[in-house]
């Protein structure tokens, strides 16, 4: 081997080599069986992350349909799961505003509501709006349609008014 | 000696096979000059046939040496510096370096152009390849890693004695900067430094910490000094393991070192 063809080895390696140092100590596996595991959510981010840089990126249709069977079932913590892996870089409206609607249902209640559930159903709609602004669901099991409707349901819901004290109110339906 | 008596006689053997002539082996017989020589007086000095390293061949081992292995020894430093092993479930932690382990290590660097362990202009040269400039970047970055690594190593985590240890190393470091020095020196300086600071960590530091207890209770009762000296020093509780994993560390750093070469010639 030519002393070039030594320095070419010696620069590729030291690069892989820190390469992989640096991913060790960003990832900071437990232990050696950890390692694969690790490795393996890192290509898949990775992946994901091109996708994103070249257009291509898509929703997870399978684990979609997954959470959306889940959220109709009434089951909004898996459902959310689901939407997350679905929607790992968070840049789809549509999954978005299915979490905040998820929020939105688990945390109602008829005598008074979740306000942890509602501030992060509130926080997600924001990301909704901030997605798409015109966006408009085509599910008809919802009757809020837009993220707008929605977050004026949830802070409403946030507020403490002199309604809230209506015996009624026992009686309004989640929506 | 009586040349009537006797001869010298060189008996040359050439490596036929290699075709070889620049090196030939033989040995020296004193026999009497009218007696011819025989078997029994032929004494095997070497039973193997030498095959000379030549210039290239020692050339391509030093390449090998600087352009491979040393990156990965200081590269190796720069993975184990900052393991540590969690005494409670004996997990990995990797623990990145804190800004100062960056400061002492170019400070450290500067000692090594300072003190001609390392000449600059035998590293970089507008006369070398593009390639051989990298290459060289290559080694000097990976020294700065291990640098930086072999600090984080040998500095406490947090607390009191991470702030001591940190002012004692930038002391002996920014007073070196304007000691008069030579390469020698230097890596006693250097070697004088770690062994201390690994001794009072890993050995002394380490024997005041607490062993693991099931309950904070518990452990005052059953070692109330240690416990005593891991709140107030606020200790981290590392596995023995750690201890073991760091002397290989530094004592790759110090070999690393000892490889190194203060310029690296044009072949």
């Amino acid at each position: 081997m030519k002393e070039k063809q030594i320095q070419v080895l010696g620069i590729f390696l030291t690069a892989f080599y820190a390469i992989f140092i640096a991913w060790l100590y960003l990832v900071e596996p437990k232990s050696l069986e950890e390692l694969p595991t690790k490795a393996q959510t890192t290509i898949e981010n990775v992946t994901t992350k091109t996708q994103v840089a070249i257009g291509t990126y898509e929703v997870d249709q399978a684990k979609f349909s997954e959470g959306l069977k889940q959220f109709r079932a009434e089951n909004f913590i898996v459902a959310r799961d689901n939407f997350e892996r679905a929607d790992t870089e968070k840049r789809d409206a549509k999954t978005q505003f299915y979490i905040a609607y998820s929020f939105y249902r688990q945390g109602f209640g008829k005598i008074s509501n979740d306000d942890a559930l509602f501030k992060q159903g509130l926080e997600q709609t924001n990301r909704v709006i901030s997605l798409d602004k015109n966006f408009k669901s085509d599910d008809a099991n919802l009757q809020l349609k837009t993220p707008v409707e929605l977050k004026n349901e949830l802070e409403e819901g946030l507020k403490v008014t002199a309604s809230d004290f209506n015996p009624l109110k026992i009686l309004r339906e989640r929506k | 000696m009586n040349e009537s008596k006797s001869r010298e006689k060189i008996v040359i053997r050439q490596n036929v096979e290699n075709e070889d002539l620049s090196f030939v082996d033989g040995e020296l017989l004193e026999i009497p000059i009218d007696e011819k020589p025989t078997a029994k007086k032929y004494t095997e000095i070497s039973t193997e046939i030498e095959t000379p390293k030549t210039k290239n061949e020692n050339q391509k081992q030093k390449s090998y040496l600087q352009y491979v292995f040393l990156p990965l020894i200081f590269l190796t430093v720069a993975l184990l510096g900052g393991l540590r092993i969690s005494q409670t479930n004996e997990a990995f932690v990797f623990l990145k370096p804190p800004l100062v382990c960056l400061i002492f290590a170019t400070i450290m660097l500067v000692l090594f152009f300072r003190s001609n362990l390392i000449k600059l202009d035998g590293w970089f040269s507008e006369s070398f390849s593009t390639l051989k400039n990298v290459a060289n970047a290559a080694i000097l970055i990976s020294l700065f890693a291990a640098s930086t690594q072999t600090f984080n190593a040998l500095l406490p985590e947090r607390g009191l004695p991470f702030w001591t240890f940190a002012f004692c190393f930038f002391w002996t470091l920014w007073n070196n900067l304007f000691a008069e020095f030579d390469t020698k020196r230097l890596l006693q300086s250097l070697g004088g430094l770690f062994g201390l600071a690994f001794v009072v960590k890993y050995l002394i530091l380490a024997g005041l910490t607490a062993p693991a207890s099931e309950s904070w209770i518990q452990g005052i009762f059953e070692n109330p000094t240690q416990e005593a000296f891991t709140w107030l020093l606020d200790l981290p509780k590392f596995a023995p393991a750690t201890g073991y994993i760091q002397f290989f560390t530094l004592g790759f750093y110090l070999i690393g070192l000892f490889l190194l070469k203060p310029e690296i010639s044009e072949k």
